[in-house]
């Protein structure tokens, strides 16, 4: 399984595993949005 | 000069009518293909207190989703309330979080549009960084979502990271303006 694509300006690439887990926290929060998904 | 200025055709414009423009295109970064986040850096600087941040175009690869607005590596201390209304009507309902790790739900994603303008003051001076947002779902059962909070700590930050919630984003655009201080 491979993880997110991540962009830093220009760049797109893979989140690393670490990148990841602050990805997951990023959004960890997100279930307060009125009909996000 | 008056305010609005009228320049015209091949005036030569001087240090103080350039001085006087009051909004500055500082960044503009193209969201590119499958992205669940995106990096804006040298975002923010000592050259302006206050920035407007508008993100308009692309699509979400989900109809209803949305993206968290986070700062620098700041992982936590993102404080925000806020009320929306669905176009078909019904009560204004309020959220807020505390604390959170991200403010949430600054820009709408849909497979129409990602959308959402947002006013930042002092994310470079090392004090508070305040938010005021807005942004609007496009699809039928949409709503309309005001949002105002801050960042509980006094670092100062160059760089501003929008996080999709749920799915990935394809295109459009994020750009960066500075208020003239």
């Amino acid at each position: 399984m491979t993880n997110p694509l991540i962009q830093i300006d220009d760049e797109i690439r893979e989140m690393t595993d670490e990148e990841y887990a602050q990805y997951e926290a990023t959004i960890a929060n997100a279930d307060s949005m009125p009909s996000a998904e | 000069m008056a305010t609005p200025p009228d320049f015209t055709t091949g005036a030569i414009l001087t240090a103080a009518q350039m001085n006087a423009v009051g909004l500055w295109l500082v960044k503009s970064q193209t969201i590119g293909t499958g992205v669940a986040s995106v990096t804006v850096t040298d975002a923010f600087s000592a050259d302006y207190d206050n920035y407007r941040i508008v993100v308009s175009g692309g699509v979400s690869s989900v109809s209803a989703g949305a993206l968290n607005l986070t700062l620098g590596a700041a992982a936590t201390g993102y404080y925000r309330a806020g009320a929306f209304m669905s176009y078909s009507g019904g009560s204004i309902t309020g959220f807020n979080n505390s604390n959170a790790t991200s403010w949430n739900g600054i820009f709408e994603a849909s497979t129409n549009i990602i959308d959402g303008v947002v006013d930042l003051i002092n994310p470079f001076a090392a004090k508070n960084t305040v938010i005021s947002s807005h942004t609007s779902a496009v699809r039928t059962d949409g709503y309309s979502l005001f949002q105002g909070g801050y960042l509980a700590d006094t670092t100062s930050y160059t760089a501003l990271t929008i996080t999709a919630s749920a799915g990935n984003i394809t295109g459009g655009t994020i750009r960066v303006y500075g208020y003239r201080n």
